[in-house]
């Protein structure tokens, strides 16, 4: 019975490449997927572009993981799909050009996958009547208008199969739905139809499983993280699919964890509504779906169904929202919470005589309640036993100066205010803040290519 | 009666979409299911995390994995990259849903 196995060598735009890196030396697999974009990465992608025309994609996938082990992946025929293109899927195909040919890779073919990219497209579609609701309910599109970065839509995986079908051994895109880049390669090696939902939705929730890394073998593992073996060399993990079974698992002779819970945790990581888990390419229902240990290692997951896939593909829009800027104090025992607080007032205060203009400020105490806030144990037993206890202050301003006015004022806290402050890290800086307008497009404002270079 | 952390019985972990959080949560033991069921309703958690959740919360039961996804709306300060908070993208939304104090009944976890 045929056998595909792919694996997930990245979860995010600065992971590390150790664990792809030993899947290719390693493992029996035939694809991996490499995952490099979240919600906000194409906006800070779009603005580094804005500023040199030559970035605006994630060089790592070629620095740390191809010219480390492309080659070898290569003559393995490990076939590599990933979304490192981000704004500039161009400019990221031709320098991993540029390296094949330097290596002699002779016949190395790369595939990019064009379309994502909206913005030239934006008049028409505002000529055509689409107002862009903002799907959490708020604001009117033509108020940021001018000041959007980028927009580009959530693809499935059409370009990637499209590539894949013309022999490309790597395949580059942007904004490819994270789990389609996993979709693609199975969708291509079982020939299923555009239309068999429940197999498509199969393959998108293999690549779920995939697209964090180690999220889902065994890192950040709530369950018990204790028992996760040699975190210091955690392996991500690899889904084996058949014609119609799935096993997720893991390379050999690496740290991590592979079982009900931790793939558990990972199935329904940022999930909604798991009877309609919106993708591109199909609806998917998780509310049957079954996973059970089945070895060392090893899980199946079953009884996922899919529904036809949405009408509309969700937008990325990022725009220019305005500007943030954080100040930090440590405190020491005694009293170490009463007197960053005290001095947060004291701050505020002044920060009032200097006439500051922000929209929003966030105080909280790194060490007490930064995290869970309002739900912080805020007990007098917590707040004497308190060791340390670190005052944040942030701002946020449309206007950068007012975000500016705070930053001198906290190092000298340190010998005008209560005892036992230091200062740390140096000033702040004053940071644009990107917002993004989650919305939709009809799918025919959308021109999916599928382009190949040879070496 | 008693009163624990519902981390004794469960583990999840949380996600982000936007200003929107989403945490799942799994009955450590199959029979822990129903606990969790009558104890961590969409209202307690409302009530639970007050301010700090502005937005709807809605509960999906999913059986067959012994657990449950809770969505919560506007839960998130803005979102990853309006959000003033340290943790903008609700990472320790997992654990803070842990915390939470519930009631379980005397030989229930037996």
């Amino acid at each position: 019975m045929k056998k595909i196995a792919i694996g997930g060598g990245q979860g995010f735009w600065g992971d590390s490449p150790d664990a792809a890196i030993h899947m290719i030396r390693n493992a029996d697999i035939q694809y991996m997927g490499c995952d490099y974009l979240a919600e906000l990465t194409m906006s800070i992608m779009a603005r580094q572009q804005k500023k040199d025309p030559a970035k605006g994609f994630a060089p790592d996938f070629l620095t740390r993981i191809l010219k480390e082990a492309g080659r070898e992946a290569w003559q393995k025929h490990i076939r590599i799909c990933t979304n490192a293109g981000g704004m500039n899927v161009e400019g990221c195909a031709s320098s991993i050009r540029d390296w094949a040919e330097a290596e002699g890779m002779k016949g190395y073919r790369i595939g990019y996958v064009l379309g994502d990219n909206l913005s030239d497209q934006l008049p028409k579609l505002l000529r055509d009547g689409w107002t862009f609701p903002n799907l959490d309910g708020e604001g009117d599109f033509r108020e940021i208008r001018d000041q959007i970065y980028n927009v580009n839509a959530y693809i499935g995986h059409e370009g990637v199969e499209g590539c894949l079908q013309q022999g490309a051994d790597v395949v580059v895109t942007g904004r490819v739905a994270d789990s389609a880049l996993f979709l693609a390669p199975l969708k291509h090696e079982f020939g299923w139809a555009a239309d068999d939902w429940d197999h498509l939705a199969r393959g998108i929730m293999a690549g779920h499983l995939l697209e964090c890394g180690g999220q889902g073998s065994g890192g950040n593992y709530m369950y018990d993280w204790r028992s996760v073996p040699r975190m210091e060399e955690l392996g991500f993990p690899i889904a084996e699919l058949t014609e119609d079974t799935m096993e997720i698992t893991k390379a050999p002779d690496c740290g991590g964890l592979v079982c009900e819970q931790s793939c558990k945790e990972q199935f329904l990581y940022e999930v909604l509504d798991p009877s309609n888990y919106l993708t591109p390419d199909v609806n998917v229902d998780l509310s049957e779906a079954e996973i059970r240990q089945v070895g060392e290692n090893r899980v199946r997951v079953s009884k996922i169904r899919g529904k036809k896939r949405p009408d509309t593909l969700k937008l990325c829009i990022g725009y220019h929202r305005g500007y943030r800027t954080v100040g930090m104090l440590s405190f020491a025992w005694p009293e170490a919470y009463e007197k960053a607080k005290y001095c947060g007032e004291i701050i505020m205060k002044r920060m009032k005589r200097l006439g500051m203009r922000a929209e929003d400020v966030h105080i909280s105490y790194i060490g007490l309640n930064s995290l869970h806030l309002d739900v912080a144990d805020m007990s007098e037993t917590a707040l004497h036993s308190l060791n340390e206890c670190v005052l944040r202050i942030a701002v946020f301003s449309t206007d950068p100066a007012e975000c500016a006015k705070i930053i001198p004022e906290i190092s000298p806290m340190q010998l005008n205010g209560p005892p036992g402050a230091s200062f740390f890290g140096g000033r702040s800086h004053v940071q644009e803040v990107i917002a993004l307008w989650p919305t939709v497009v009809p799918r025919d404002a959308v021109k999916v290519e599928s382009r190949i270079l040879t070496v | 009666m008693r009163e624990i952390c519902l981390l004794e019985i469960a583990h999840g972990r949380s996600g982000d979409k936007g200003d929107t959080s989403n945490v799942c949560v799994f009955a450590r033991k199959p029979e822990y299911y129903s606990i969790i069921e009558r104890e961590v309703t969409p209202e307690r958690l409302k009530e639970y995390f007050g301010e700090m959740v502005k937005g709807e919360i809605t509960r999906y039961p999913l059986p067959a994995l012994g657990g449950f996804n809770f969505v919560m709306r506007h839960a998130l300060g803005g979102g990853a990259t309006m959000s003033l908070r340290l943790d903008s993208l609700g990472k320790s939304m997992g654990s803070a849903v842990m915390r939470m104090k519930i009631q379980v009944k005397d030989g229930e976890l037996d």
